[in-house]
């Protein structure tokens, strides 16, 4: 059923998407590279992600586009930086920049909406 | 393997924007085509019971709901609000001062104060009235607050739901709510129309997806979640968190123009409040 419920979600949302693809120009292209780049683990690689983090989630804030667990993720990393485990904490500070990217376009996306057509 | 099929979805929906069309209706015209819409979604439910919410449209659900409406589990709860009802302030004067003699108002919220140029929402007068007499305000989610609330639309049960949209300035915030409850927002990029409007009567897991019509008229609701009272804006917080986005305060100013919306989308329904739910 979870399965299920996943792979339909993910279809609905590609469908939605496909079309209205070449009409979006924001990309947070730096946020998702910024997922998959690897950590070194050293404090800088962390002070350099968590001041990312930092700004992309107040960009995110100032439209109204924050998402639920994106304070929470940050959090964490300050306490892995604080233990010491700057790798995780990278890791996690990267994770909430990358969150913060994707909900302030998303936000910046739905600026306009209103009664959608498929109503009528 | 969970959070990256979450993070791959939001990345594609992202990246692909969002392409529905969106023509700049009147409110008549979206409460037309919310009617339409629902006809044809349920056929053959009365617009008054779109008021019993998910009970309208699912008979299994219905008739474990009639059994416990049998014996309400909000029912000592309009009781804890007659007495804060009649209970005077510390002033000697109650809340019968602040709402011209009667606890039945619920037809009367929310509202467009053409002074304040804002929606004011029930809560919020009942802590404006406070205030105004000296008293602390209550929380707006949950405790004593729906209490009174309870006991407020216990008394206007029957009322007709009747929203007014009197100038510009009152539309621009019913086009606030409108694009609110049409907005996607939160990690798995939900608005609230995604559950209530476009899927209602869908499954989610065990529960059945409620149609929006009629969605403020039972408030405040028990529902056996919380195992107590909550008010609207609570349980608009809880649909922020089910999308995974960060949910807002109640009886801020965008939550406030979103009852004003939704509430107007219930027009022509009855009040049947207090109500319990799953």
């Amino acid at each position: 059923m979870k399965r299920k419920l996943t792979v339909i979600l993910l279809a609905a949302v590609c469908t939605i998407g496909i079309s209205a693809c070449q009409a979006n120009n924001s990309k947070p292209d730096s946020a998702a590279a910024a997922t998959a780049a690897a950590s070194t683990g050293s404090k800088a690689d962390y002070e350099s992600a968590l001041a990312a983090a930092n700004k992309a989630m107040k960009e995110a804030k100032s439209v109204d586009g924050l998402w639920r667990d994106t304070g929470k993720i940050l959090k964490g990393a300050e306490k892995a930086a604080k233990a010491g485990d700057y790798a995780k904490a990278t890791k996690m500070a990267k994770t909430a920049e990358f969150q913060g990217h994707m909900g302030a376009s998303q936000a910046k996306s739905q600026k306009n909406v209103g009664t959608p057509s498929w109503m009528n | 393997m969970k959070k990256t099929v979450l993070l791959t979805v939001a990345a594609v929906a992202l990246l692909a924007g969002y392409g529905a069309a969106f023509a700049d209706t009147s409110p008549d015209q979206d409460l037309k085509t919310w009617h339409t819409y629902f006809d044809k979604k349920f056929p053959g439910v009365d617009l008054q019971e779109y008021s019993n919410g998910v009970y309208a449209i699912d008979k299994v659900s219905r008739d474990s709901w009639e059994a416990i409406e049998e014996f309400p589990p909000y029912e000592p709860m309009i009781e804890d609000g007659e007495a804060m009802w009649n209970k005077p302030f510390a002033n000697g004067k109650t809340y019968a001062s602040c709402f011209h003699g009667t606890p039945a108002v619920a037809d009367k919220f929310p509202y467009w104060d053409l002074s304040r140029k804002m929606v004011i929402s029930l809560p919020l007068a009942i802590n404006e009235c406070r205030k105004a007499n000296g008293e602390k305000p209550l929380k707006y989610a949950k405790g004593p607050i729906t209490r009174l609330l309870a006991y407020m639309a216990y008394e206007s049960r029957g009322q007709v739901t009747d929203v007014k949209i009197p100038n510009k300035a009152a539309m621009a915030a019913y086009k606030d709510g409108r694009r609110y409850y049409f907005t996607r927002r939160g990690q798995l990029n939900f608005s609230c129309a995604t559950c209530h409007v476009q899927n209602a009567g869908m499954h989610v897991r065990t529960d059945i997806l409620s149609p929006a019509l009629g969605h403020t008229t039972g408030w405040p609701v028990y529902r056996s979640k919380w195992g107590d009272l909550g008010t609207l804006h609570r349980r608009f917080k809880g649909c922020h968190k089910q999308m995974r986005a960060k949910p807002p305060k109640p009886q801020i100013a965008e939550m406030r123009n979103l009852e004003y919306f939704l509430t107007y989308m219930s027009n022509g329904i009855e009040y049947n409040g207090p109500s319990a739910r799953k």
